[in-house]
């Protein structure tokens, strides 16, 4: 037997490995399956435990504002909340949609939920397929209507915060936000505006932030 | 491992360019070793005198996706990230018909043109000429055709998707084709070499 | 195993030259060659995450200079304007453009390790030199708006999409042998 193999030519060689391993591939499954994922759990719980990935409001705020654009924001609630608000640029996808976008894993991402729940679940998928640069916003939504859309003066406040406040005021307006600043006591409820008339589209359109490059023939 | 390395951002888009470089060096080193530089050569194929650029054809098809298949299936390779041309059914069946023409009219296709060239073919310059000619001709009328062009789009489609058949079966499939291909362009080979003998006497 | 020499495919050297020219080898066996080819491309697939191509590079030359010399026009149509990108980068800075630059190399390395290096037209001794420059200009502009159409050539369709199982290209290249034999017959006198 090993005699006929080794007589073979090195050609009909590699055309019985080619057999061989086709056959094979019968058993194998699709190399296209999405469903496993592998973890580094050491790399995981270090970065968990550092709050590596967090971004605040007003970072997030600055860079929307600053123009700074390359990245994606996303939003993980369903698509009636995403209705009511949602923040400007951001897109909706659930999380059980995450895994089927056409992201690449150096996209910029930023996930976003009410406060940090799904936005956290959504991160764990997208680290253990690998993707670097994954950001969770701290305290989500309720955080970004409390201190971007609404932010409150406090009562009674030093020349210093009062600076600080009047350009969170210009931040708030930017985003079509009601600053608080309760001088008459008005406790209010605030209605969630809808989004403002921002230079870039609402939505981000399919390929961005950056055009992919033609990868065909 | 994280591959394809460059999705992965283990370099950027200089380097890819380099990167580039070596493995077009690679690809026309093998283009050439095979004697693709030659029209007759190529040509040979469609009078089934030289069934060679089936045979390379295949053999590298295979080569790559069986490589591709087991790589992906030892998880070093995310096969989800490597780039599948969207399918157009009608431009892709149309194209399909006028480069074949052209191939065994011209002699060449865009790559093995390149190496024609590097081998001091001058046909292979005329038939570049003609290949910008043809490019030029296709962006004037692109307006009028853009319609045709985008017509019956499926999307990035494979095989065992469209089939439903599982991805490996199709693998083994295509395996099988090709070396029975290969079989029996051995015995054309011989059949038409003999059948030229025997006219020549 | 000896490989065959076949004599359609073996340039002649000529023996009355002054320069030693190194006798033409024969051509390796098509199924190493292909083996190498398929490395070729598992190496783009793996590295880069797509696969090899050809006529892209030419497109962009064309683009490149339509756009030169009459950019209101390049801008207009949707066709160049994918060639000339946004701008902000040369359109040569393209990947296909450095891998057929690096692809004239390496036909040229094996060309000339195997003394295949020379000025010649392939053609058989049925027609002129003329009719061959005709035909191939010819043959040349069908393959260009052929692979246009389809949006590869039998590198990047075929032998990419073909190891990928992608629809479009299996298509796409069983087109390319129908049409190829179908059209065999009526240029015959070219090759025969």
């Amino acid at each position: 037997m090993t005699k006929l193999f080794s007589n073979m030519t090195t050609q009909k060689k590699l055309g019985f490995l080619a057999l061989v391993l086709g056959f094979f591939a019968i058993f194998a499954g699709s190399p296209y399956d999405n469903s496993k994922i592998t973890i580094n759990a050491k790399d995981l719980a270090l970065m968990a435990q550092k709050d590596a990935d967090n971004i605040s409001v007003q970072q997030l705020a600055d860079w929307i504002i600053k123009d700074n654009f390359d990245f994606r924001i996303i939003d993980t609630r369903s698509s009636k909340e995403y209705a009511v608000y949602h923040i400007p640029m951001a897109q909706n996808i659930p999380l059980s949609e995450l895994l089927d976008q056409n992201f690449y894993p150096t996209d910029k991402l930023i996930l976003y939920s009410d406060n940090s729940e799904k936005a956290t679940q959504g991160w764990l998928l997208l680290k253990a397929k690998k993707f670097q640069n994954v950001y969770i916003l701290k305290n989500g939504l309720n955080e970004w209507k409390d201190k971007i859309l609404f932010p409150k003066m406090p009562t009674k406040p030093n020349p210093d915060q009062l600076t600080e406040f009047n350009k969170i005021k210009e931040v708030s307006k930017f985003f079509g936000g009601t600053p608080q600043t309760g001088k008459t006591g008005e406790q209010s409820q605030p209605q969630v505006k809808q989004l403002p008339k921002l230079k870039m589209p609402a939505a981000l359109p399919e390929g961005a932030p950056r055009k992919r490059r033609k990868e065909g023939c | 491992m994280s591959a394809p390395f460059f999705k992965f951002g283990l370099f950027g888009n200089e380097v890819s360019l380099i990167v580039a470089f070596i493995i077009g060096i690679g690809f026309g080193f093998f283009l050439e070793r095979a004697g693709f530089g030659s029209a007759r050569k190529l040509a040979a194929q469609f009078y089934f005198r030289d069934m060679a650029v089936f045979k390379v054809m295949f053999t590298a098809i295979i080569t790559a996706m069986l490589g591709l298949f087991y790589f992906s299936w030892l998880g070093w390779v995310d096969l989800s990230l490597v780039y599948l041309t969207p399918t157009f059914i009608w431009a892709d069946l149309a194209g399909g018909l006028i480069l074949g023409i052209g191939f065994v009219i011209g002699g060449y296709c865009p790559g093995t043109s390149g190496v024609a060239c590097a081998t001091g073919k001058m046909d292979g310059y005329v038939f570049v000429l003609g290949l910008f000619f043809g490019i030029f001709a296709f962006g004037e009328a692109f307006p009028w055709i853009a319609g045709f062009f985008n017509a019956a789009p499926m999307g990035q489609i494979t095989l065992p998707q469209l089939l439903d058949i599982p991805y490996g079966v199709l693998v083994f499939f295509v395996v099988l084709i090709a070396l029975g291909g290969f079989l029996l362009a051995e015995k054309i080979e011989k059949y038409f070499a003999q059948k030229d003998a025997g006219k020549a006497l | 195993m000896d490989p065959t020499i076949d004599t359609l495919s073996v340039p002649k050297t000529e023996t009355n030259k002054k320069v030693k020219v190194k006798a033409a080898q024969p051509y390796w066996n098509p199924y190493l060659s292909g083996f190498g080819l398929g490395l070729v491309l598992l190496a783009a697939f793996v590295i880069m995450g797509r696969g090899l191509g050809a006529s892209g590079a030419f497109s962009t030359v064309v683009a490149s200079g339509v756009n030169a010399i009459a950019p209101h026009h390049a801008s207009g149509n949707a066709f160049y304007e994918g060639y000339l990108g946004d701008g902000t980068t040369s359109p040569f800075k393209s990947w296909l453009v450095f891998e057929v630059l690096g692809l004239i190399i390496g036909g040229f390395i094996s060309g000339a390790l195997a003394g295949r290096i020379k000025k010649t037209t392939e053609k058989s001794e049925h027609i002129s030199f003329k009719m061959r420059y005709v035909y191939a200009f010819f043959g040349g502009a069908l393959m260009g708006i052929g692979a246009k159409l389809a949006r590869g050539c039998t590198s990047g369709q075929a032998l990419t999409g073909g190891a990928l199982l992608n629809v479009g290209s299996w298509i796409f290249m069983l087109m390319v042998f129908a049409g190829a034999y179908g059209a065999a017959y009526f240029v015959r006198r070219q090759w025969l």
